[in-house]
């Protein structure tokens, strides 16, 4: 899925996994940090976003 | 770009990650609020349908975690 | 060419006339000159209508879904790989079948007449399973580069891809002949369909577009065997095979897997080895 994203033109980061019990909550905090450093250096997603105006 | 704050979906299952994220309330952890959490019942729900939903919605990024 | 015709409608008038099958499923002339249609024989006087040529580039596992009857089929490499995917998706069984097997050189392109892409990197021109054989084994293609096109475009920057695809699909019109052509596309329902929740748009927003291509190449990985029916069928010639080729090559890499080779191993993204790779995973 990842490599497809990624191959199609999504940058990488985009899409993350992870794997924490839920024990770990240190852990759960540390990735929330990573992830959101990382999508933060990416930008804000601009590609595969649908442009029409939903109408309710 | 210094003020960006991204949306991310997170999908979190229910058993572990989820868990994760009620301990880390439950201790008062302090994590970035970016997060918007979606909880599933098991990873194995996740669907590539999902992640596309999201990104099409206007996340910045998904993040899977089990 | 015409021995194989010969010899397919030899056996075919035997299955028919003895009881064996209900039904051969097999080609007739189309209705346009570069295009033999598929057909189900169903009387043995019938037989005569069977053509074998270098047009008969769709793939016949399509049809075989679901089937309780018990059928005869002709196969080509690809298709054989189609129909082991089907008895191990269990969408038939193996004892309703009675597989020809056609050795096959390739077949044409419709527009230009040379041989299709996918048929000039196959490597599996011989069928795997067959119950009996309309001609001798063919030579198997070695030393092809299969993936060519697909390193072409991993070779590109993250943006250059966005464009290279955006290109590609820019003439899509959405009539969904890739999926309907393609042997794995059988769910009752396609994710395009639904539409509560509507996972993508019906149009041909450029993102729907992408979505749709997207998804239809990711429900094959595993399982697509490039049999080529999804370009053969696009009236828009547009080179649809480039995500399914990138997860076929992805499966080769990661897993040691080719789709439809043998029917006594799951294919890998239903099982769970320790082995499985996963550095994507933090």
């Amino acid at each position: 899925m990842k490599n497809l994203m990624e191959h199609m033109g999504v940058e990488p980061g985009r899409l993350q996994f992870s794997w924490i019990s839920s024990a770990e909550a240190t852990k759960f905090v540390d990735v929330v940090k990573q992830v959101t450093e990382k999508v933060k250096e990416l930008g804000p997603n601009e590609k595969f976003i649908k442009k029409t105006v939903k109408v309710a | 770009m210094a003020d960006f704050e991204p949306k991310i979906v997170s999908f979190l299952c229910n058993w572990c990650s989820y868990g994760a994220a009620d301990l880390a309330g439950v201790g008062r952890a302090q994590y970035p609020a970016n997060v918007r959490v979606v909880r599933i019942p098991c990873t194995g729900r996740m669907s590539a349908k999902f992640f596309l939903a999201a990104l099409r919605e206007g996340a910045d990024a998904v993040w899977v975690s089990g | 060419m015409d021995a194989y015709i010969t010899k397919i409608k030899a056996i075919s008038e035997r299955l028919l006339k003895d009881g064996t099958v209900e039904a051969v499923i097999g080609f007739r002339e189309g209705t346009l000159p570069t295009m033999s249609e598929p057909c189900f024989i169903k009387r043995s006087d019938d037989v005569k209508d069977l053509v074998w040529n270098a047009n008969c580039r769709i793939n016949l596992a399509n049809y075989l879904t679901n089937r309780k009857e018990k059928i005869a089929i002709v196969a080509k490499g690809c298709d054989s790989r189609n129909i082991v995917n089907h008895i191990i998706e269990n969408k038939i069984k193996r004892d309703q079948l009675f597989i020809i097997g056609v050795p096959c050189k390739g077949m044409n392109d419709k527009d230009t007449g040379a041989l299709q892409d996918n048929c000039a990197t196959c490597t599996h021109r011989n069928p795997v399973i067959y119950d009996e054989l309309a001609g001798d084994l063919v030579e198997e293609q070695t030393g092809v580069d299969k993936y060519a096109d697909v390193k072409k475009v991993e070779a590109m920057t993250t943006d250059e891809k966005w464009a290279f695809f955006n290109n590609l699909y820019a003439s899509c019109t959405r009539c969904y002949a890739c999926r309907n052509a393609c042997p794995l596309c059988y769910c009752p329902t396609c994710f395009v369909d639904e539409s509560k929740p509507q996972w993508v748009g019906k149009g041909e927003d450029p993102i729907d577009v992408r979505t749709y291509h997207f998804l239809r190449a990711y429900h094959c990985a595993g399982r697509c065997t490039d049999c080529g029916s999804c370009e053969a069928a696009c009236p828009q010639n547009i080179k649809v095979r480039q995500l399914t080729k990138k997860l076929e090559k992805d499966c080769a890499e990661l897993f040691g897997w080719e789709a439809g080779l043998t029917l006594d191993k799951r294919p890998p993204l239903d099982t769970f080895s320790i082995d499985d790779p996963n550095d994507f995973i933090k």
